[in-house]
């Protein structure tokens, strides 16, 4: 089976820094994907060349058996892939409903003219559009804020509209920059009952990042490791727990035991 | 009664007072006040166009006078008669084409919109890639260059000279009835998948395009359809004067917009018309700075007003940074809940005993 999600060789340089240095990704359908590693290894950086926020120095990102480096994020966006941020980007003065229903745009298929002179067929369809989103905001928990102004809610609540916003352009694969970053230990569980339920029900595909190790090792079929941009280990949680040279770059004699 | 309910008795009623002021203000005003009324109806368009642009996407362009000056130019050319035509081009005369291009008021207003709106298309393939104050410069710089070029098309506009006996059809109906075409149209588009989408990217670019949304043909049509606002509101201000020339159309209109828009709150079409109507009328307003008052010794100094003027709208701005609406909309809750505000101000309830 090939994979739904292949970066091959992929390298960006900024400057004289190498951001990410010949990442090799494979991300297979229905597969739960951490990357780890320190602050500064290039995590995000990997999320910006999927995305298309980077285009690749060097290498190719397939997805679906389609090359997509040099393709726009929103060309990205349109072919199934979805993402949150590490500093949550929401549409901060807009509705938590409105968050959602922009997220639902590459659905849309009414004109500008029909839709500006309200035709039967874009009401309809518009409708159509505002209880789709209204399904992800009850899945996600978020309904009784729909009419809330995105950045009055709780900080927890807007990492969830974030991931019910991502949703809502049906993507096959999910990458969440730091999920649980600023959470509870009762909430990152919650956390990663939610990611797992979400990933069952819409089919997905999840990349996740995180410090959150308890979090990683319960939910991830495999992690690669990053540091200074390159891959130091790679395979399922039992293995990365136990490798020496990830627990000198990055877990910390502490968090093993 | 549910609140909905209320609220269209509400629209009826404010509506019929609208008509009833318009129907009072026809029979009464004398035909300064009517002028008045007319040039804030027109730079209520304006403000309007801008803010399309500057209050909904987020960017932040300063074109208007150029979109005006081409609404204002082709509106002329097809409203004014060929033997005025004829008469007026003395320097080089007109072309027997263009002297012939005629067209009743409403098409000829249509074609200057759909004129500038053709410029802001072209103008956009380059502009629009600039972010923020480069975006501003380079738009201005299009407003000056259409300036430029239309004091030099000696045959085609007239040049310096500019083009007079432009027929009027402008009256305060006229004006009430396109702004609230405008009007209409703005608030129904914002309530489409389209508008969303121009928020989405005002909010943040990334993310919006992280949706899937298309940046460059977003902000090209809240540009397109900017520049065909400003075209209108252009020939507008052509039939309402009756005379036009390029000095008109000078950069300063676009400072005068913005503030506008500003002084409204950006992404408000209330604030905008707010805006518009508070600006012109205090500049009429404060003419007297401009004459000498010989009571206190004051000798008029041309241009005070403008002086004044300004000085009031930064301290607007600095106290009051969003604007009247801000980003909001009035609406009957917003007018409600004003309202209770200054209740509570006349009727405040007994002092709270302080417990620690
Ligand atoms: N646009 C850019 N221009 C220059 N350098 C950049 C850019 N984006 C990222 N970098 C650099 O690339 C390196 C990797 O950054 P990145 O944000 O990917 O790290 P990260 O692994 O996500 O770290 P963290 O855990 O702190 O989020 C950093 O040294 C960062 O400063
Ligand atoms: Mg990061």
């Amino acid at each position: 089976m090939s994979a739904l999600l292949e970066t091959k060789d992929v390298t960006i340089r900024f400057g004289g820094l190498v951001a990410v240095n010949l990442l090799n990704l494979t991300v297979n359908d229905g597969e739960i994907v951490a990357i780890i590693g320190p602050n500064g290894a290039g995590k995000t950086t990997a999320f910006n060349l999927i995305t298309g926020v980077y285009a690749p120095t060097e290498g190719d990102i397939i997805f679906d058996g389609i090359k997509i480096n040099g393709k726009r994020p929103d060309q990205i966006a349109k072919m199934g892939i979805a993402r949150t941020f590490q500093n949550i980007r929401l549409f901060k003065d807009l509705t938590v409903l409105e968050n959602v229903l922009i997220a639902t745009h590459l659905n849309v298929k009414t004109d500008f003219f029909s839709s500006v002179l309200h035709m039967p067929y874009a009401m309809k369809e518009e409708k159509k559009m505002k209880e789709f989103a209204c399904s992800f905001l009850e899945e996600t928990g978020l309904i009784e804020h729909k009419d809330d102004i995105a950045s009055s809610l709780p900080y927890g609540l807007q990492r969830r509209l974030e991931i019910a916003r991502a949703l809502a352009t049906r993507p096959k694969i999910l990458l969440l920059d730091e999920p649980a970053a600023g959470m509870n230990p009762k909430e990152s569980v919650d956390l990663t009952e939610f990611i797992r339920e979400i990933r069952d029900k819409f089919h997905l595909t999840i990349i996740l990042i995180e410090h959150h190790m308890q979090l990683v090792m319960d939910i991830s079929d495999k992690i690669q490791v990053l540091e200074y941009g390159r891959t130091i280990a790679r395979g399922i949680p039992f293995e990365i727990q136990n490798n020496p040279a990830v627990i000198k770059a990055y877990l910390g004699e502490e968090e093993i035991n | 009664m549910d609140k909905k309910k209320v609220h269209i008795i509400l629209d009826i009623v404010a509506i019929a007072a609208l008509i009833g002021f318009m129907f009072w203000a026809n029979a009464s005003f004398n035909p300064y006040n009517k002028r008045i009324f007319n040039t804030c109806c027109i730079y209520a368009i304006c403000a309007l166009s801008m803010n399309m642009v500057n209050g909904f996407t987020g960017l932040f362009s300063l074109g208007q006078p150029g979109f005006m000056a081409i609404g204002a130019y082709v509106t002329a050319i097809f409203t004014v008669s060929t033997a005025d035509k004829v008469s007026i081009y003395k320097i080089i005369p007109i072309s027997d084409f263009m002297a012939n291009l005629s067209a009743p008021f409403p098409v000829a207003l249509i074609l200057g919109g759909v004129a500038a709106a053709v410029f802001a298309f072209l103008i956009g393939f380059p502009v629009l890639r600039l972010r923020g104050d480069y975006l501003a410069i380079a738009t201005l710089g299009f407003s000056e260059i259409i300036r430029i070029c239309i004091t030099n098309m000696q045959g085609v506009t007239n040049g310096p000279t500019g083009i007079n006996r432009i027929p009027s059809h402008i009256n305060m109906w006229v004006s009430l009835l396109i702004l609230a075409v405008i009007v209409i149209f703005t608030l129904a588009m914002m309530r489409t998948t389209y508008g969303r989408a121009l928020l989405a990217i005002r909010e943040d670019e990334v993310a919006a395009q992280a949706m899937g949304i298309n940046l460059f043909k977003h902000k090209m049509l809240a540009f397109v359809l900017s520049g065909f606002m400003a075209g209108i509101g252009g020939g507008m201000l052509a039939s309402l004067v009756g005379a036009i020339g390029p000095d008109q159309f000078k950069f300063t209109v676009a400072y005068e917009i913005l503030l506008m828009v500003v002084l409204g709150g950006q992404g408000s079409v209330s604030g905008s018309i707010a805006g518009a109507f508070i600006v012109r009328i205090a500049l009429e307003k404060l003419r007297f700075l401009d004459e000498p008052i010989p009571a206190l010794g004051y000798p008029g100094i041309g241009g005070m007003r403008m002086v004044v003027f300004s000085a009031l709208l930064m301290l607007v701005i600095i106290l009051w940074r969003k604007g009247i609406f801000g980003n909001k909309e009035l609406s009957w809750e917003g007018i409600g809940g004003f309202f209770k505000l200054i209740g509570s101000i006349f009727h405040r309830s007994p002092k709270k005993e302080v417990s620690e």
